[in-house]
């Protein structure tokens, strides 16, 4: 018989509680039936399907998790949370491992969402409503590809969809809710 | 019926013509909206994948000003991703420990007592399609319709509350009343990638290639949609898609707020249906719906 040391088939829990702290989900409460992956409109984009994702997580495997393309393909559609028949809010475990990586500056294939998120956040910060021009011009602008849907744009802007001008609402005050955000969180 | 309106940051840019028509439509129906005042962004996709707290409490402050408006129970969203984040609010600030810190985020009470509806709720749940039905001037005259949901408007139902998730019926019974033909087709809940219209396209050229054909194949001359973002992709994609995939799609895509408007006998133009990116000056011609 082989003797297996306690060592050997303990599991690193910590991602899993961190998830769980987080966001009141249970990883563990997954049984790999792939209703997640097989109805996912974005899995043929991702390196493994969401259904991986959640063993990665039960089994602590924190680079395939956290710095594969997976979560950042992840378009929030719902479909998932939706059919678990284990009730868990696959999304919302995805949401937190992308704030965990953006919290802890992990290096990862983020699909420039990290950039995007910042931008657009900034932009309600000083701002109070999305100013779209403004949001695109500097997202193309910072990944080197100004000309992104030009045509696309001056057609929106002919037609009166785009507002040339950002509209401030109440700017102050937005920012000041971002600022207690931020203490709170400390 | 007097309810407070809360349009997001697309009816003021990109999804203008959505607002213009339920403006529109619910003049004809009775339905005064009141528009809350000083409203900021819900937050959207990024907040809720960047700022656990910034994602309720952005929500949280629009339903603050929506009961510093005046006194109102409930308020609508026509945007599928801010009806969404609302909702989604909501069911989080059930948590006590959670809302405390709300609250202090926001610097003012959460009021717990506002209904958040989608304006297709309003519409369909509300006021019904029999009163819908007696505004009718001109028959949409059979037009095969494909009533697309979209992501939002009904998943996931915990937060949503709605029972037809896999095959919601609701702008299908509304267009039919308007006298079109509402298709029965595949993806009609299906993801058009709206998150990702900006950062990777790709993706959304994909997705929304998918809707066109399955609609295109199943009959529909028309795609009716109740989300800026959704008609952002479908619309405003379309030869995006033909030139990357050497697709000839050419599928007018119609609010369902416009749609009713043709029917109650409002001018195409003063519904804002011209601001398409995909013609349908042709299509509402040969319809006799100019
Ligand atoms: S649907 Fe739920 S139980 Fe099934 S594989 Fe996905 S997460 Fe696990
Ligand atoms: S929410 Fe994300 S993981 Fe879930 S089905 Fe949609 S795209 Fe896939």
């Amino acid at each position: 018989m082989k003797i297996i040391g306690d060592k050997q088939i303990k599991i690193d829990t910590a991602l899993a509680k961190e998830i769980a702290e987080r966001s009141g989900e249970n990883v563990f409460l997954c049984y790999q039936c792939k209703k997640c992956a097989s109805g996912c409109p974005s899995r043929e984009f991702m390196t493994s399907t969401p259904t991986q994702l959640m063993r990665y997580v039960q089994l602590g495997m924190i680079d395939e998790a956290m710095k594969q393309n997976t979560i950042w393909y992840c378009l929030s559609c719902e479909t998932c949370s939706t059919r678990c028949p284990q009730d868990i809010d696959i999304a919302h475990v995805v949401d937190t491992i992308r704030i965990m990586v953006q919290e802890k500056k992990i290096k990862a294939d983020t699909k420039n969402s990290r950039l995007f998120n910042w931008l657009w956040m900034t932009i309600l910060r000083y701002m109070g409503r999305m100013y779209e021009i403004g949001l695109t011009g500097a997202l193309n602008l910072f990944t080197g590809k100004p000309f992104k849907d030009m045509s696309l744009g001056m057609k929106m802007i002919k037609k009166g969809k785009l507002k040339l001008f950002p509209s401030f609402k109440k700017p102050l005050e937005t920012k000041k809710m971002f600022d207690r955000a931020k203490r709170l969180s400390k | 019926m007097k309810i407070a309106y809360y349009p997001g940051c697309s009816l003021h840019s990109t999804g203008v013509e959505y607002d213009i028509s339920t403006r529109k439509v619910c003049d004809v129906l009775g339905i005064e909206l009141t528009e809350v005042k000083d409203w900021i962004c819900c937050g959207s996709s990024p907040a809720h994948q960047c700022d656990e707290l910034m994602s309720v409490a952005l929500p949280a402050k629009n339903l603050a000003l929506v009961a510093q408006t005046g006194d109102f129970k409930e308020v609508c969203a026509p945007c599928a991703s801010c009806y969404s984040r609302l909702k989604g609010a909501q069911y989080k600030l059930a948590d006590e420990n959670l809302k405390k810190d709300v609250e202090q985020v926001i610097g003012t009470k959460y009021p717990e007592d506002i209904t958040v509806l989608h304006m297709l709720d309003v519409i369909a749940k509300k006021i019904g399609v029999e009163a819908i039905e007696e505004k009718v001037q001109r028959s949409l005259g059979g037009m095969k319709i494909a009533s697309y949901y979209g992501c939002l408007m009904t998943r996931p139902p915990k937060i949503t509350g709605k029972d037809s998730y896999e095959n919601p019926t609701d702008m299908d019974s509304v267009l039919e009343v308007l006298g079109a033909e509402p298709v029965d087709w595949n993806l009609k809940t299906f993801c058009c990638g709206a998150s990702f219209a900006l950062t990777q396209t790709d993706v959304v050229l994909e997705l929304t290639k998918k809707i066109l054909a399955d609609a295109e194949a199943s009959g529909a001359e028309a795609i009716s949609v109740g989300c800026p973002l959704c008609h952002a992709n479908l619309d405003g994609r379309q030869q995006q898609i033909n030139e990357k995939f050497n697709t000839d799609f050419n599928i007018p895509i119609f609010y369902f707020t416009e749609l009713m408007g043709l029917a109650f006998g409002i001018g195409a133009k003063e519904l804002g249906v011209f601001k398409h990116l995909t013609e349908v000056e042709d299509f509402l011609k040969e319809r006799a719906l100019l």
